[in-house]
């Protein structure tokens, strides 16, 4: 029988790494995808997961069940992907490309994408780094352009801009 | 779709956002205009395809024993910081100690005019300043009311110093004087232990 979340994140904020080990287990794949989609790349992906992961280990004493673990998880990945990307960009120590379409060539797991979705998940990898990040966090995650710009540190009207450019390139690639 | 203007509309009347003075413009000029028509059934089923894909894809390999290492070495990271900021406060008290043993009076035989308080006072900034900075780097863990509270009275306590300073400079051989300077010394050490205390907790 699986065990109660609520319980799982109450031993987990005691110290209990078998617990957290299971909340791992039943995000991981949203995570990883959420980590896959915004960087366009599998290894980068998965270490900002094993990042997300461990920050929420050490954050999880702040979780107060306000929102939902789940909620409180995806943001604070989405969170450690924008800032590690910044930090790389100020150290210029990796050069941005349009990311690595064939990360996405076999996604696996139950909930594996139609013909189209993959199409559309190799278009979204194409895309330029900062309107695919607002493509995601919009259109894929459901966030708003006011809490994109917050976790971005742009405009709401630059998340804007972004999102529409995005949706026209991605037409572009899929011929529509 | 005829410019970016009416492109950011259209994307906007598919969100849902557009201005409501705006929508019966669009709404006219899509009654007449069929390439728009078309832009807007392909971005609404854009839309819809990206909130159909899978919210789940499993990395290629499992990340748990990486993710279960690193939380280990964090954990002995944190041990040992505690020990440091423990022999740190402990560093403190005998710095303090033996800070007031050279504030004694000038008959006692260890005590040199001028030296004796030059290193006092290095000791002084030393031991505040290494506590300073064990608090700075645990600032987070503090709640905002606790960081104004320390504030306030750090504030009120190094103007203290500052004024027993300037006075001991002017009669640098004041017994009274060395021993108000020491009070409020032992006071921000006492202050700083505690919020470092309280940052572990």
């Amino acid at each position: 029988m699986p065990s109660d979340p609520t319980d799982l994140i109450h031993r987990a904020q005691q110290g209990d790494r078998t617990a957290f080990e299971a909340l791992y287990r039943a995000h991981a794949g949203r995570v990883y995808a959420l980590c896959l989609r915004l960087t366009a790349d599998r290894a980068l992906a998965e270490e900002r997961t094993q990042d997300a992961f461990v920050r929420a280990w050490e954050r999880l004493g702040s979780f107060r069940g306000e929102s939902a673990f789940s909620s409180w998880l995806y943001r604070l990945t989405v969170n450690e992907v924008l800032l590690a990307r910044r930090a790389e960009r100020r150290r210029e120590q990796r050069v941005v490309t349009s990311g690595d379409p064939a990360a996405l060539e076999r996604p696996r797991g139950a909930d594996t994408p139609s013909g189209s979705a993959l199409d559309l998940e190799r278009a979204v990898a194409a895309l330029p780094a900062g309107a695919r990040e607002v493509f995601v966090l919009h259109d894929v995650e459901g966030y708003r352009h006011e809490e994109i710009a917050e976790l971005t540190d742009i405009a709401v009207g630059t998340s804007k801009a972004q999102l529409f450019r995005a949706r026209r390139l991605l037409r572009e690639a899929l011929n529509r | 779709m005829t410019g970016p203007h009416m492109e950011a509309k259209l994307n906007e009347y598919v969100d849902g956002t557009l201005a409501a003075p705006d929508r019966p413009s669009v709404e006219a000029h899509l009654a007449e205009c069929a390439a728009c028509r078309d832009a807007v059934a392909e971005l609404r089923r854009l839309v819809a395809e990206a909130r159909g894909l899978p919210p789940s894809i499993e990395p290629s390999r499992d990340l748990w024993a990486a993710i279960e290492t690193r939380i280990a070495q964090r954990a002995t990271r944190n041990v040992q910081r505690l020990w440091w900021r423990g022999t740190l406060a402990a560093a403190a008290v005998l710095v303090i100690v033996l800070g007031l043993y050279r504030l004694l009076p000038s008959s006692t035989t260890l005590y040199r005019p001028g030296q004796g308080w030059a290193a006092v006072q290095a000791d002084f900034d030393r031991t505040t300043s290494d506590l300073g900075l064990i608090v700075a780097a645990e600032r987070e863990r503090l709640r905002p009311e606790t960081i104004a509270l320390l504030e306030r009275n750090l504030a009120i306590i190094d103007t203290a110093i500052a004024e027993s300073r300037a006075a001991l400079a002017r009669d640098p051989a004041s017994v009274e004087l060395r021993g108000l300077f020491a009070a409020a010394a032992r006071q921000k050490v006492e202050l700083l232990r505690w919020a470092a205390r309280l940052a572990a907790s």
